[in-house]
């Protein structure tokens, strides 16, 4: 579904990682990996289409899939509801979603309650909810996350897990950066490892799990 | 690509109106270029037709820099450009949506700027309307279609206001031009040549400022990411 060939990324003369090469199947979910600066959220915003690669090619397998980004940031207008965010997000990303069905992707995540308050005053856990709920209101065939439960308490975790699996049932390619390897790697069938500027591990989850000696943190180290 | 241009130009426009996100910078910037020049006349004094349809273009373009700078920045707060640029529909609607909540507010501005040059620089309106509203239109066009494409170059500048108006002021000098020429001859400068050849240069102006816009604006919103 989604294939980089020899993709390589440079800010300036830095080489921050090279001859990356690998596949997302549909119905998988990919965890990327890599200490600080590896290079893994630019490795995810050339898989999104966001950014290009300084050389190599990435593209999808599909004709027109849709793609799915949830980063750090919110994407969240602070001074609209949280529904007139995603009304607004419908219309950005030409859905033909009824407005009743806007609500209930707000109940999915939580925050039906909240649907008519401004997002400014959420908390960083609500607004990363009310962004899983642009998301997910996509029903995208690529889902890609780049740290989503960075700050989050454990029944946003919980909810956004949950969802990723749902994802994965339904079909769609997941990529899913994370630093928290321990409750991440459970969730992944394949890992990739970005090291020193390489792709040091590609490989089912499986493997990953034996290089380490059955402990997720030893294997960035 | 008429819905995302639909969708963020209601964005923008609720956001600037309703939701204290204001116009309120830019409306009193070109009220206080108006109230500074006319202490630049002496008591019964009146500024020259030619002087005062310069200060209403003047205040125009300080108050459409200051509009461009606060649309774009809406997509800063929680760098939901990134959610544009994900959307199917192709990036130059965003440009256009901007350009169209930019000249509605630009517009409303205007009306407000209209009477301050009555009322501060001692003005009457003399000439036939239609020109003028043709020249309002058009050169708003063009300054709205450039602003758009330069407003999205600024974004996330540390001097954004600076860098705007760097850019932005030369390359709108034949718009200016046009408007002052029209507007000298509507508040009783009347020129032997009519309104007619300026508006032929807006014309030619706002074709390029538009097909330059939709040309770049996918390079310069994209960026760096």
């Amino acid at each position: 579904m989604l294939e980089l060939h020899r993709v390589a990324r440079l800010y300036g003369h830095k080489v921050v990682f090279r001859d990356v090469s690998c596949t997302c199947a549909a119905g998988s979910i990919t965890l990327l990996a890599g200490n600080n600066g590896a290079g893994k959220s630019a490795l995810l915003r050339i898989m999104a289409g966001l950014s290009r690669p300084s050389s190599g090619t990435a593209h999808f397998t599909m004709p027109a899939p849709r793609v799915g980004y949830l980063a750090h940031a919110t994407f969240v207008y602070p001074a609209l509801t949280a529904l007139e965010n995603l009304t607004f997000w419908r219309e950005a990303y030409g859905l033909d979603i009824a407005p009743a069905d806007l609500l209930a992707g707000l109940e999915r995540v939580g925050l039906a309650a909240h649907a008519h308050e401004h997002a400014g005053v959420f908390s960083r856990g609500m607004a990363q909810r009310l962004n899983l709920a642009r998301v997910l209101m996509l029903e995208p065939d690529i889902l890609l996350l780049d740290e989503p439960g960075a700050g989050l308490d454990a029944d946003s975790l919980a909810l956004l897990h949950q969802e990723i699996l749902s994802a994965r049932k339904r079909g769609a390619c997941v990529t899913l950066v994370s630093h928290d390897l321990v409750n991440d790697v459970p969730l992944a069938d394949r890992v990739l490892l970005l090291k020193a500027g390489k792709l040091a591990f590609n490989g089912p989850v499986t493997h990953f799990r034996e290089l380490a000696g059955g402990t997720e943190q030893a294997c960035c180290a | 690509m008429l819905r995302l241009t639909l969708a963020v130009a209601r964005k923008d426009l609720s956001l600037t109106l309703w939701r204290g996100n204001g116009l309120m910078q830019a409306l009193l910037l070109g009220l206080l270029i108006f109230f500074v020049f006319s202490l630049s006349q002496e008591v019964g004094e009146n500024l020259s037709p030619q002087s005062a349809a310069a200060v209403f273009w003047l205040s125009s373009t300080f108050c459409q820099v200051l509009i461009f700078n606060q649309l774009y920045a809406l997509e800063e707060v929680n760098n939901s450009r990134l959610g544009l640029l994900l959307s199917p529909a192709p990036i130059p609607a965003v440009w256009l949506g901007k350009a169209i909540a930019g000249f509605i507010l630009l517009l409303f501005a205007q009306l407000l700027f209209l009477p301050a040059a009555v009322v501060f620089l001692g003005q009457s309106l003399h000439g036939p309307l239609p020109p003028a509203v043709a020249i309002l239109l058009l050169a708003d066009t063009g300054m709205c279609a450039l602003g758009s494409l330069l407003g999205a170059l600024a974004q996330g500048q540390a001097a954004r206001e600076s860098l705007l108006s760097i850019v932005l002021f030369p390359l709108l000098t034949p718009l200016l031009l046009a408007g002052i020429g029209v507007g000298a001859q509507i508040f009783g400068n009347p020129s032997p040549n009519g309104p007619g050849a300026w508006m032929g240069i807006a014309c030619a102006f706002d074709a390029i400022f538009l097909a330059t816009g939709l040309l770049l604006f996918s390079f310069i919103y994209a960026g760096e990411e």
